[in-house]
């Protein structure tokens, strides 16, 4: 095909646009809407991925000694600790440092342990284990181990918190593709059936072509670019409504439950490209859908 | 250029046409006259291959219109004009855009394009009404916006479904010259027409129909 009658096409799709400007505005918008809701799921996704990612670099453990528990037997949980491969004691809590740190941990509320002070908190090793990356390595293993030695406890381990929160991220995985592919086809309803009106709207020219002797591409091809635009162009405005909503919030600071919580990063320039590639597909496929079934018919 | 097999073409009970059976020179000047129902727009439409026969071959320029793909049919419909009853304008375009649409689909170049329109609306007597749209005419003006769009590209064949139903006897006889003059450069003519008065001193061949049948042939 020769590039005059791409310049045709080009133009006779803009001129369709600006003639059904409504019916394109409104089918836009909506389309802008779904891909919002797309990127901003991306965002949040990509966002707790990269924070599991980062605690789950660093486990700590917390080794819990039973109440009044000899030198002796501590001294044999220190060394079963510093027998496991990687581990290094951060530090001993005796029973004054562990009320003291619940004290600190909850501020001006620290008023609610008056009276509570004959409660004894247990004794505790924090241990950190550095070579995760070892395949070898199984914290579930290692706390088995040290449940089952006299003078311990429990052992609690951030890990069970990790895995806990991985397999949320996984249902949330799960539920985001469903959302995903739902607002995928919401959009290709949407393409499909404003490209559809917009045909219906020139089904008269469109038999003038063809009686004219335009082969089918010929008709085809400009309802395909309006398609393509109209997802391309609303596929930015989503990502710029992200921008927009992302510098608003990202320069907040986020308290939950007092734990300031790591940045918030934008979406990749990679995962903003197929934003615009995907919404520019899934207009290019609801104009291929529409033309395809009137031809048909 | 036309050849017609034993073409039948019936819409549920009503026979439109009835064993037709024809052959059109390449170059000849025919016109198809009945009276209204006798079949002549079916016809017309069965040789520009917008209606199937329900039996029958047609042979356009030797190609079987029964065994052509889709892409070849909108290859032949270049070659073939057609000036329609109720002229297939397209309102929303002006008369120079409804005019170039033929040499656009088949993707002339601009300059052809331009040159082109402006000689055939100047044939039909529309110079400087490029910029009007077609609602803005009389009908007599649409209808030779219509002939204009059909000769354009100077077709092999230019079929025309009363073409002067909607003129004024002056108007009538240019459009007959410019028909005359369009056939002297080698296109074949076939025009469907109930004028009698324009089938008067023709010197051409004129086929009537009456309920689907060919009734007679003859020379005008």
């Amino acid at each position: 095909m020769n590039i005059r009658l791409w310049i045709y096409f080009f133009k006779s799709a803009l001129a369709n646009i600006l003639n059904n400007r409504l019916i394109h505005l409104i089918s836009m918008g909506t389309i802008t809407i779904s891909m919002l809701l797309f990127g901003a799921f991306m965002l949040l996704s990509m966002n707790l991925n990269s924070w599991l990612k980062q605690w789950g670099e660093s486990l700590s453990m917390s080794v819990y000694l039973k109440d009044g528990i000899d030198e002796k037997a501590r001294k044999e949980v220190e060394s079963a600790i510093k027998k496991f491969k990687g581990a290094e004691i951060k530090g001993f809590i005796s029973n004054e440092q562990a009320m003291k740190n619940l004290k600190e941990g909850l501020g001006e509320q620290a008023g609610l342990l008056e009276g509570l002070e004959d409660i004894i908190l247990p004794e505790s090793y924090e241990i950190v284990f550095k070579d995760r990356i070892d395949n070898s390595f199984d914290p579930k293993e290692i706390k088995s181990s040290l449940e089952k030695m006299k003078g311990v406890n429990e052992v609690q381990y951030s890990q069970q918190w990790i895995e806990r929160f991985e397999g949320i991220m996984e249902m949330f995985r799960v539920v985001g593709i469903a959302i995903g592919g739902l607002l995928c086809m919401a959009v290709l309803f949407i393409v499909s059936n404003t490209i559809k009106l917009t045909i219906y709207s020139r089904r008269d020219e469109i038999e003038i072509y063809k009686l004219m002797g335009a082969t089918d591409w010929f008709v085809k091809v400009p309802f395909l670019i309006e398609g393509a635009a109209q997802g391309m162009l609303s596929g930015i405005a989503a990502l710029m409504i992200l921008v927009l909503c992302y510098s608003v919030i990202s320069i907040k600071t986020i308290d939950v439950l007092g734990l300031p919580v790591i940045n918030i990063a934008f979406l990749s320039i990679h995962s903003c490209i197929f934003i615009v590639l995907l919404s520019l597909f899934l207009g290019l496929l609801g104009g291929f859908i529409s033309i395809g079934r009137f031809f048909k018919a | 250029m036309i050849q017609l097999f034993k073409v039948f073409k019936s819409y549920g009970t009503n026979k439109a046409l009835d064993d037709i059976n024809l052959r059109m020179r390449k170059g000849e000047f025919v016109f198809i006259t009945g009276p209204s129902g006798a079949g002549k727009t079916t016809l017309l439409r069965i040789i520009f291959g917008t209606a199937r026969p329900t039996s029958g071959q047609i042979l356009i320029d030797g190609i079987n219109l029964s065994r052509i793909n889709r892409l070849n049919m909108d290859l032949l419909r270049r070659k073939i004009g057609f000036v329609f009853q109720d002229f297939k304008l397209i309102n929303s375009k002006t008369i120079f855009q409804n005019v170039s649409l033929a040499l656009e689909v088949a993707g002339e170049r601009s300059a052809v394009i331009r040159k082109k329109t402006h000689q055939a609306l100047r044939a039909v007597g529309l110079a400087g009404k490029e910029s009007a749209f077609p609602l803005e005419l009389s009908g007599g003006e649409q209808q030779r916006v219509a002939i204009a769009r059909a000769i354009i590209n100077e077709p092999m064949l230019l079929i025309a479904d009363e073409p002067t139903g909607n003129l004024d006897p002056e108007i009538t006889k240019e459009i007959m010259i410019l028909f005359r003059s369009v056939n002297l450069r080698g296109t074949t003519l076939v025009i469907a027409t109930h004028n009698r008065e324009l089938l008067k001193d023709t010197g051409q061949r004129i086929i009537a129909l009456d309920k689907g049948r060919v009734i007679e042939e003859r020379m005008g």
